[in-house]
């Protein structure tokens, strides 16, 4: 763990992603294929490969009476420090005391421990192990040791890094060892398969989510070349999910990679029958986005909520049939796998050929309540983890608000020393009244001098700090995709999806939008309750 | 002695004396140059000799105006209505000093900022048992670890040579009065060339009179620039790598606040550990602290058993 945190470190001090990949590869060159194994899951921030469903449950409760035992600091200044530090292994390995004659962390005692942390049910008795691995080594091995179990090394080094590293490290292809670790998705066995030089070997596991094909957005239809090579599909307004079956057992996955299978009791039973092993990318959608997050926020549902907010899954994709991955097969051979599939519920596929047609689609979309269209290129492939080209978002602004910022919140990790989130309202005659929350949208340097002018504007502070109220003066203009109802904001309405546009320092905070246009904007423009989608087999012509 | 802590600095009304005043008063003790303590036309103003010209030099006497300076250096003593003043050395920027004050029997220390460490520039600090301490706390946590110079030197050269080596132009970020000067003459050491920001170049004639040397202006050399002006050096990121000297680089989000690569915890502030070696030192049987972490500080103190408070200017 010490020559872990050494390398980590050197990640750290370099903003160059090619130098932090040959930090990491030549580390990993000097380890043997145990601690390979180990190393590489650490490295990416998890004890555990992420194809082990179990997880290690040690909160920031844990950790912190763990931190006292072992430190004996007291509980007020324990806070303190971690508000500064804003990472609870830098904060242990400021503060942990130092032993003359500490241990060396090897990477397998390492292994020991996170086995044994999550093996042991009570709380104190993970309390008491930590507080001795606490006392018993070092501040550089315990920093990263830490890190790996809060899950984040914050070094500026995704697990794609990682995946590079290795490829770097044992003379594999990059795209070899990423498509490998997506069908595995165990990187201890990429890493190996790697150096033995059998990553073809790696087959795609089951109930392990592979990496979701992302949509690059445009908001001018106008900017597609060529509509004819397109097909266009809406957009829904849902939880974007992966789902796995095989043998009368069935997972959910978002596109997060979580897996939210116990939250959607009703998909599962609809799915269980399938003949497998297959795996769909779909939409979970409820009557409206709104009620859909609050059956996301059970982690068991009632039979009562399955009554009050029924769910369904819209398949669009297939990733595996007949346990087959179908990544590589274009566009309209996967659809035809799916249509064979003989779903109830699939999008509805709509060949492009004019400009005009992609307007009334997109009209069409926002009327049946979907978010807008996606476009998708006719023969492309599944580019699993990718951004790629050829699948287009088309969403379209609702509008943008001119607002002002009535409290901003501290960040976590790189932007623990700034005021990264911002509150913000719009004006009623001259009350001001919250109507949303942004975290990004604005430049590194922007941030700084954003949370500078705050700072000097602040009124009151809560949560230790963390959140500070400010006087409204700071004029931000934000775009959003709708509006919603909400009980929580003294606007009585929420923005969805806002983000910051731009700092209007030429506005002063009497002319931002009011209410009164917020209003006109709902009675024009809101989304509607009901969400109507295509799932009348009737409608959808494949059938 | 009563001991008023007012927002504009703190006051001794029994001989109507300020220490570090942030406004003109009739009279002032400047315990170092940094702006934030030496600051305004004070109508008489009393330091070290060093620190009187560096004071001077960022606060030219127009024409038309008239100021008495009076010089007490470490060591030396003068009355002042009816107390005994001595200045004591000061670990912070060259010139830095403690005030000693004797008033009625008490002994009352004002340590201005300070360390306990060697500094690379300036003089050690002289520790005086007291009475009566007002310290500061501008690290008073204990996540503020230090380095000792010679291990921050080291650092400092070897990440400029390492640059060097692999055709990158190293950038340091240190501050115009102190830092700058400390790590330009830490180059020097190591024969490292150096383009110097001007604002940190115009107080190194005050560092050269106290016999401290600096390295030849050369471009294929390091930069050092005050915090804030590495954006605007006009070097491919690609090209360059930056390091920050400071207290603050003892925490990794240092990083994301000043867009350093490598951080450097070294400061002219006494680190955690270094305040309560200072404290127990003077071990005093009241303790004032301005600055920082001056309640969690206080706190921690009385759990030690000390009789401590933050004082609020």
């Amino acid at each position: 763990m010490d020559a872990l945190a050494h390398a980590a470190e050197r990640v750290a001090a370099t903003n160059s992603r090619r130098e932090k990949i040959a930090h990491v590869a030549s580390y990993l060159q000097s380890l043997n294929d145990a601690d390979l194994a180990r190393a590489v899951l650490y490295l990416s921030g998890r004890p555990f490969p992420s194809t082990d469903p179990r997880k290690l449950s040690v909160g920031y409760a844990t950790m912190r009476a763990a931190l006292a035992a072992a430190t004996g600091w007291d509980a007020e200044t324990l806070a303190l420090c971690y508000r500064e530090v804003g990472d609870s292994g830098e904060t242990i390995s400021h503060l942990c005391r130092p032993i003359t004659n500490a241990e060396p962390l090897s990477l397998q005692q390492a292994e020991t421990h996170f086995e044994t942390l999550r093996k042991t049910r009570l709380t104190q008795v993970k309390v008491d192990l930590l507080t001795s691995i606490f006392q018993t080594h070092a501040a550089p091995a315990l920093k990263f040791f830490v890190k790996t179990i809060t899950g984040n090394l914050r070094i500026g080094l995704q697990e794609k890094m990682v995946e590079e590293a290795i490829a770097q490290a044992t003379s594999q292809p990059a795209d070899a060892v990423r498509a490998a670790n997506n069908r595995g998705g165990n990187l201890s066995v990429v890493a190996l398969s790697a150096r033995a030089n059998t990553l073809e070997s790696i087959v795609a596991t089951l109930f392990h989510p592979l990496d979701f094909m992302l949509a690059q957005p445009i908001d001018e239809t106008k900017e597609l070349a060529d509509p004819e090579n397109w097909v266009a599909e809406d957009k829904y307004d849902g939880i974007r999910s992966q789902l796995h079956v095989a043998n009368g057992k069935v997972k959910l996955f978002t596109r997060g990679l979580e897996e939210t299978t116990d939250a959607f009791p009703e998909i599962i039973l609809a799915f269980t029958n399938l003949p497998g092993p297959l795996i769909l990318d779909g939409e979970i959608l409820a009557t409206s986005f709104q009620l859909l997050q609050q059956r996301l926020a059970r982690k068991k549902v009632s039979a009562k909520m399955m009554a009050e907010i029924p769910v369904h899954f819209v398949a669009y994709d297939i990733l595996m049939h007949q346990g087959e991955l179908v990544f590589d097969r274009p566009l309209e051979h996967r659809r035809q796998l799916l249509d064979n599939l003989g779903l109830v519920r699939t999008s509805q596929q709509t060949p492009l050929q004019t400009h005009a047609q992609i307007e009334a689609l997109f009209n069409e979309a926002r009327a049946r309540g979907n978010e807008g269209l996606m476009l998708k290129r006719r023969g492309s492939l599944y580019e699993s983890g990718k951004r790629a080209a050829n699948w287009l978002k088309v969403k379209k602004p609702l509008g943008t608000l001119d607002v002002v910022v009535t409290a901003a919140e501290q960040g976590h990790g790189r932007r623990a020393g700034v005021l990264s989130d911002v509150t913000f309202a719009i004006r009623d005659g001259d009350k001001y009244l919250n109507i949303g929350k942004a975290y990004t949208g604005l430049t590194d340097a922007e941030i700084k001098e954003l949370t500078k002018v705050l700072r000097a504007l602040t009124i009151e502070k809560f949560a230790g700090g963390r959140v500070q109220i400010v006087r409204p003066e700071v004029v931000l203009e934000v775009a959003f995709d709708g509006l919603q109802k909400s009980p929580r904001h003294k606007s009585g309405y929420a923005l969805r999806f806002p983000r910051i546009v731009r700092w209007r320092r030429d506005k002063r905070p009497e002319d931002i939008d009011t209410l009164a246009r917020v209003h006109q904007i709902s009675l024009g423009a809101v989304l509607p309750e009901k969400s109507v989608i295509t799932e009348n087999p009737e409608e959808n012509p494949a059938k | 002695m009563r001991v008023e802590f007012k927002p504009e600095g703190i006051h001794l009304p029994a001989i109507d004396l300020w220490l570090d005043p942030r406004v003109p008063v009739p009279a002032a003790w400047l315990s170092h140059a940094h702006s934030d303590h030496a600051r305004g036309l004070h109508e008489a103003a009393i330091s070290t000799a060093i620190t009187g010209r560096l004071y001077r030099h960022r606060w030219p006497l127009p024409a038309h105006r008239t100021q008495q300076l009076l010089t007490l250096n470490p060591g030396q003593s003068m009355e002042w209505r009816g107390a005994t003043l001595t200045a004591r050395q000061a670990a912070h920027i060259l010139g830095a000093a403690q005030l000693e004050i004797e008033y009625e029997g008490e002994r009352l220390i004002y340590t201005g900022d300070i360390k306990r460490r060697t500094p690379i520039c300036g003089w050690e600090t002289q520790p005086i048992p007291c009475d009566h301490l007002i310290i500061e706390s501008t690290f008073g946590l204990p996540i503020y670890q230090f380095l000792e110079a010679a291990e921050a030197q080291t650092r400092i050269a070897n990440f400029a040579r390492e640059c060097l080596a692999v055709g990158q132009t190293p950038i340091f970020q240190g501050y115009g009065l102190g830092r700058g000067q400390e790590i330009a003459h830490t180059l020097a050491l190591h024969e490292i060339p150096c383009q110097v920001h001007h604002s940190i170049a115009a107080l190194i004639p005050y560092f050269e009179a106290e016999g401290y040397t600096f390295p030849t202006e050369s471009a294929n050399g390091a930069i050092l620039v005050t915090p804030g002006q590495e954006e605007k050096v006009p070097i491919p990121p690609a090209k360059r790598k930056t390091a920050l000297v400071s207290g603050w680089a003892a925490l990794d989000n240092a990083r994301a606040r000043s867009n350093a690569d490598v951080l450097i915890p070294y400061s002219d502030h006494a680190d955690f550990s270094e305040l309560l070696t200072l404290i127990a030192e003077s071990n005093p049987s009241q303790i004032d602290i301005v600055h920082g972490y001056a309640a969690p500080l206080a706190h921690i103190l009385r759990q030690r058993g000390y009789n401590a408070r933050e004082a609020r200017l």
